[in-house]
């Protein structure tokens, strides 16, 4: 299966507005979670990245 | 022996020699970066499978040349590929030391037949629509004898590649801290690159579509080869920039390939290969850092093309070029380095070599704006005696 998802950004593997839906309600600083989404998500990108360019 | 502060003023004497020079300034000497690679090994005693296959012997052997040899800036590992981590990954497509290929025989890169290309000819749609889905779904499990592509069913080996994979790469990232410490308080020496590039091109050739393939397509489908590089654009500034030097006093490492006559022709490299690398190395520039052009065979048909760039944006690296050439048409904008041909290195007298070098010195660095270095990395055919000859001669004729 060849998941479509919104057109992935550099740096972004699942972009957070897509995690974002799947969540819910959240009770605590949303900016909490969005920011370790993105920074942990970032590593993904560079993994892959690093694969083409570095190895 | 010198003491820690003594090391730490080596180090500062060397960094802004280094970057003196890479900046279009006069240091007060011609600075030595040689990007040694399984010399190294043979320097240190090891062979080319410990160094490609245990990284903390290459970053030893890095250090014992950098605390020998009396040299301003080297590469932290230029044995870069970990072939650990690449087997981790099950990657089929490099030839490991003492595994495919005999263990003093440095790692090789094998590209796959035409027909066996990792991207076929009609996925370039797939490719400029979404990179970096296509890099997971459809590549990397063509390129890992391990990953199963999405749909099929998974597999403990499968799951084990990512997660050996990725972990494994961190282990690696992280000891280069370490050890470009090591370099500065042990040896006074400079890590010399930060951040890798390259073209959008070469991308396509080395990883994707194989040379032949993309030969073919830039007849066939010349478009849709302009729009993936396009597409990769984004993604290759990005990277570059995620591994740039923080403090912005060394250069970002780009490795050209095949994007230089006679692979392409001068028009495909004005319609396509030039357009889709400038803006990536503008960009750069405006962050505030260089591009070390490592420009591997010869590259001076598009000399032109690289003056367009604002002057010292990058530092433009001579293989098998004529470096007293090089150096008329682009020297005054551009510090070159490199052009101290390889052959030389390895199988002349130190006589030639240290002739070589006294012309080098007085004609191409005179006015400062060049570092010492051979054309191609080193491997273990330099003759340790040559190299040795190289630095003492650049270090007494390359006095200002």
């Amino acid at each position: 299966m060849q998941e479509k998802t919104e057109i992935r950004k550099p740096g972004v593997c699942i972009p957070w507005e897509e995690k974002r839906r799947e969540l819910g309600p959240i009770q605590g600083d949303e900016q909490v979670f969005q920011t370790v989404w993105e920074e942990v998500d970032g590593l993904a990108h560079l993994y892959i990245w690093q694969l083409l360019l570095s190895f | 022996m010198h003491s820690d502060m003594e090391k730490e003023q080596l180090y500062q004497q060397r960094l802004t020699r280094y970057t003196k020079a890479m900046r279009l300034a006069k240091p007060d000497r011609v600075p030595i970066r040689p990007f040694v690679a399984e010399f190294t090994a043979k320097y240190a005693g090891y062979t080319c499978q410990e160094v490609a296959h245990d990284y903390r012997k290459a970053f030893e052997a890095a250090c014992r040349c950098a605390a020998d040899f009396d040299w301003d800036a080297v590469v932290a590992n230029m044995v870069y590929v970990w072939t650990g981590l690449t087997e981790a990954i099950g990657l089929r497509y490099y030839g490991i030391p003492g595994l495919h290929i005999p263990a003093n025989v440095g790692f090789q890169y094998r590209e796959p037949s035409e027909e066996q290309a990792f991207m076929r000819p009609d996925e370039y749609d797939l490719l400029t629509d979404d990179p970096t889905g296509y890099l997971f779904n459809v590549w990397l499990p063509r390129v890992s004898a391990d990953v199963t592509a999405p749909g099929q069913p998974t597999a403990f080996r499968s799951n084990l590649s990512f997660l050996k994979g990725g972990m494994a790469m961190m282990n690696y990232f992280h000891a280069f801290g370490p050890q470009v410490e090591r370099l500065r308080k042990e040896c006074g020496t400079v890590s010399a690159i930060a951040g890798i590039l390259k073209a959008p091109f070469d991308i396509l050739a080395d990883k994707l579509r194989g040379y032949l393939g993309l030969i073919t397509d830039l007849f066939e489908r010349p478009k849709k080869v302009r729009r993936a590089c396009e597409a990769l654009m984004p993604h290759l500034l990005h990277t570059a920039l995620s591994g740039a030097d923080p403090q912005k006093q060394v250069p970002i490492g780009l490795w050209m390939h095949r994007g230089c006559v006679p692979f392409i022709n001068r028009q495909q490299f004005a319609d396509l290969y030039w357009p889709t690398l400038k803006p990536i190395i503008e960009e750069i520039h405006k962050h505030g850092l260089q591009t070390l052009f490592y420009a591997e065979g010869k590259w001076a048909a598009h000399l032109d093309a690289f003056l367009e760039l604002p002057e010292a944006s990058i530092v433009f690296h001579v293989d098998q070029d004529d470096v007293f050439e090089v150096h008329k048409k682009i020297g005054h904008k551009f510090c070159i380095s490199g052009g101290i041909p390889n052959y030389l290195l390895a199988f002349e007298k130190p006589a030639a070599v240290r002739q070589f070098c006294k012309r080098l010195i007085k004609e191409v660095a005179k006015d400062g704006r060049y570092i010492a270095d051979a054309g191609a990395i080193m491997q273990n055919d330099i003759s340790i005696d040559n190299l040795k000859e190289m630095t003492a001669s650049i270090r007494e004729y390359g006095v200002y």
